[in-house]
């Protein structure tokens, strides 16, 4: 029963992320490579404020969120001006930006790697109840990105990916709008990422690595892309399916490379035969 | 300041290996418009199928490096068949060609993972000899490398500018539609180009493996060194871009491993970003 809340909570966490990617990646046809980043900065500042300043949790994963939005801002604002395959590259380099900020600036409990030892409130505490309230926040992000996809805002976005020009016409800068969802998915990302190191109770930089970013890529792409059930069909399946290869009773050591493989396998798969995924609207046009 | 002639030469040495790699990535990108991050499994590929036909199977040192280059060329060439092919036959772009060869990557990394479970080198002694000139040591070995690189630059050179397939990449360069027109065979001008591409990158990991060794990490990393020295360089001249971008990383990596090892990977990346963003054309672009 334990194993079993934990993965829930796990998915949970990995809906929020794969959303918040499809928003951007989807919707609005941003070629994010990077989402780790954002990921690693939630998971730094809530577990970093909780566990060395001894903020309580619900207070840290707000400001999880408030600084991964800020840093998405931040970080998208000089990438602007680049467009189509450059804006991928770039974003993949951020990846690695951060990777190197988190090891050699992220703060670390002594004697390891990363952080460890937090100090979880009721709502977070036993297992069960951690998964529901993750599970709570997971459903509320998919309401919150049904409203917004579906909104006035959501067909914004989808101006900005299929027709910039049209929106331009109309006086409204696709920038605003680009700004705008970059940072939203930002936040969501790292409130995942504070909820992350909740359900793992330690973080340290290899969690943040391309691999994870790759895998966001898998989630949706299997899924679908501009679609809010294909997130969250892709990150149910994956994991269970990556589950379920724990009882092959293959050696320890090989079931990581496996999965790794597995998604390679996927990616070119996907490329090849269904570029839009299981229940994508859009599909990888470039 | 004698520090520093001894890192500059280091840095010389690694341009070598980065050259070799970023060229071959130079010419696929800028014939074909293919991001072959698939590149950096070949060059691994090339380094421990060298390990494991010398160390393991006891092949002749030059032997076990000639059938590595021959499997690199091929692995190279069927990435290409295989998977590129179906992905741009079924209407998948830039971006869709990209994702694939990450999932190529991933995938060989993974198995070298499984089968090494680590670092692999095949060092030997006699041309790892240092010899000393006044405070700097160097290397018989680095020297070895910058003797292969002159050597490939100069046949590339030749293929290029003495040959109607370079004649034909070249075109493709330029304009692909245009070269299309006029006769060009790019079916078969882009096998020459990985086969010929793949195999310099399977010298690289040849020597690689021979010097430093080979992790299952590798690959990526020296890939995106070399597309870092290629966005440097600039596409217009492959030839010359990625050997000026390729000397440009290799100071860059010695300079930033001697003063900073730890931000090795920002420092390479933070310039391919600022790269990206104020000259994507590149310095000689």
């Amino acid at each position: 029963m334990e194993h079993l809340y934990y993965l829930g909570t796990l998915i949970s966490v990995w809906i929020i992320v794969a959303l918040a990617a499809n928003l951007v990646i989807g919707y609005t046809g941003m070629m994010a490579m990077g989402q780790a980043a954002y990921l690693g900065v939630g998971a730094y500042v809530a577990a970093g404020l909780n566990v060395l300043l001894g903020v309580n949790f619900h207070l840290a994963l707000l400001a999880a969120l408030l600084v991964s939005g800020a840093v998405a801002a931040a970080t998208l604002w000089p990438l602007l001006r680049i467009g189509g395959f450059y804006f991928a590259l770039a974003t993949l380099g951020l990846n690695f930006v951060f990777f190197d900020i988190f090891h050699n600036l992220g703060p670390r409990v002594e004697g390891s790697e990363g952080l460890h030892g937090l100090k979880l409130p009721d709502l977070f505490a036993g297992s069960g109840a951690r998964f529901a309230t993750t599970a709570a926040l997971a459903a509320l992000c998919f309401l919150a990105c049904r409203t917004i996809v579906g909104s006035p805002l959501g067909r914004a976005l989808r101006a900005v990916r299929d027709r910039p020009d049209a929106l331009a016409a109309l006086g409204k800068d696709p920038r605003r709008y680009q700004m705008l969802i970059w940072s939203v998915a930002g936040a969501l990302t790292g409130l995942a990422g504070g909820l992350y190191a909740a359900t793992l109770f330690y973080i340290d930089p290899t969690l943040f690595t391309l691999d994870a970013s790759i895998l966001v890529l898998v989630y949706i792409g299997v899924g679908g892309l501009a679609s809010t059930w294909g997130s969250v069909l892709g990150v149910v399946l994956l994991i269970v399916f990556n589950e379920s290869l724990r009882y092959l009773g293959l050696p320890s050591q090989y079931v990581g490379p496996l999965q790794q493989a597995l998604y390679g396998l996927l990616l070119i798969g996907l490329m090849i035969f269904r570029r839009r995924g299981l229940v994508g609207e859009y599909d990888f046009r470039e | 300041m004698l520090n520093l002639l001894q890192v500059f030469s280091t840095g010389l040495g690694l341009a070598g290996y980065y050259a070799l790699v970023a060229v071959g990535f130079a010419l696929i990108f800028a014939t074909l418009r293919i991001f072959h991050v698939a590149h950096g499994t070949v060059f691994m590929t090339a380094g421990y199928a060298f390990f494991g036909l010398h160390r393991l199977a006891g092949l002749h040192i030059a032997l076990a490096a000639a059938c590595a280059l021959a499997i690199a060329a091929l692995v190279g060439l069927l990435i290409d068949k295989i998977i590129y092919g179906p992905v741009l036959k079924r209407g998948g772009g830039m971006f869709s060609v990209f994702i694939a060869s990450l999932g190529v990557s991933l995938i060989f990394e993974s198995g070298f993972l499984v089968w090494s479970k680590g670092v692999v080198s095949v060092a030997r002694a006699e041309l790892l000899d240092i010899f000393i000139v006044g405070d700097v040591v160097l290397r018989r070995f680095d020297f070895f490398i910058l003797a292969i690189v002159a050597l490939a630059y100069g046949a590339l050179y030749l293929w290029l500018h003495r040959t109607s397939t370079g004649l034909a990449i070249r075109g493709l360069t330029d304009n692909s539609e245009l070269s299309a027109i006029v006769g060009v065979e790019v079916a078969k001008t882009r096998n020459a180009i990985f086969l010929v591409a793949s195999s310099l990158a399977g010298l690289a990991g040849v020597l690689t493996a021979y010097d430093t060794g080979m992790t299952p990490a590798s690959g990526v990393q020296t890939l995106f060194i070399g597309v870092v020295a290629v966005i440097l360089g600039g596409t217009r001249n492959i030839l010359l871009g990625a050997i000026v971008g390729a000397a440009a990383l290799g100071m860059l990596t010695a300079f930033a491993g001697y003063f900073f090892p730890e931000w090795i990977s920002f420092s390479i990346f933070a310039m391919m970003i600022i790269l990206i963003i104020f000259r994507p054309q590149g310095l000689l672009g």
